[in-house]
């Protein structure tokens, strides 16, 4: 009795935050399957102008992590659905100042994750991804 | 009805927060029938202290880490169908799997190797994402 899973494409309210249709890039923002939401690496994209936005870490890691709040919402999950988060740097030595921003967004029940450094593109300083439960 | 969504804070071994603080991930999380376990390094399970390695000794304490949280999530090493593997140098690769093979069955999980910059001079980062065996 097992159903075929239906596997949707996530759009973000904001379409100054589809950056992947933005640049013209071979993915989507994410996709629903069943029961769970897979994003794509988000990163410090403004939501005001759709352009990238190279600020301090912290900074980034906020719009980051901002973003990916707008795009769970946007496909009716929330931060505090995530399970499991891959958070990149491009500088190792910004793993405690990501870690400090990191709580303001999930202060408790954490989702696991896995943190590192390599070469991220774009000079963009963090690349953050998720698996999400769907709503 | 939505996928349950369950931190699994009874298990030990997960990452140090790089700032010091209490870490800003659960071990493990339960969601749907899937554990997701986060990034573990090599740490002591009571203290939570790293003990630092060789990669083989490393990868040894991380997996002995590993097979705790997942029975502490009602999941085992035989339940894992994905693993990560994050090295500081692809050239332990044969050092890291010597000791990997011993602790799954055959077969084994679908797995990934990649060298990264790793935080806190840690050699070997793994996490996992495994089958619940309790529904």
């Amino acid at each position: 009795m097992t159903e075929k899973l239906q596997r949707t494409a996530i759009t973000p309210k904001n379409p100054l935050l589809n950056a992947s249709r933005a640049g013209n890039l071979p993915h989507v923002p994410g996709i629903r399957v069943g029961d769970y939401i897979f994003l794509s690496g988000m990163v410090p994209v403004d939501p005001q102008t759709g352009e990238r936005s190279h600020g301090p870490i912290a900074e980034q890691v906020r719009m980051t992590l901002s973003n990916m709040r707008h795009m769970l919402e946007s496909a009716g999950s929330s931060l505090d659905r995530v399970v499991r988060v891959h958070a990149v740097l491009a500088d190792i030595a910004h793993m405690a100042e990501m870690d400090r921003v990191y709580r303001e967004f999930f202060p408790s029940e954490a989702p696991a994750r896995t943190a590192w450094s390599m070469q991220l593109r774009f000079g963009n300083g963090c690349e953050i991804e998720c698996v999400a439960l769907a709503n | 009805m939505s996928a349950r969504r369950e931190v699994i804070s009874a298990a030990g071994g997960v990452t140090n927060a790089a700032d010091g603080g209490s870490p800003p991930a659960s071990p493990a999380v339960r969601g749907g029938d899937f554990i997701f376990v986060s990034g573990l390094t090599a740490v002591d399970r009571q203290s939570g202290e790293r003990v630092p390695g060789t990669t083989a000794s490393e990868t040894r304490l991380i997996l002995g880490n590993l097979k705790q949280v997942l029975q502490a999530a009602g999941s085992s090493l035989d339940q894992v169908v994905k693993v990560n593997v994050l090295l500081h140098s692809m050239l332990e690769a044969p050092n890291m799997n010597e000791v990997y093979v011993g602790f799954f069955p055959d077969p084994p999980p679908a797995r990934t190797v990649c060298g990264a910059r790793l935080p806190d001079g840690v050699k070997v980062i793994i996490e996992c994402t495994a089958l619940v065996c309790r529904i």
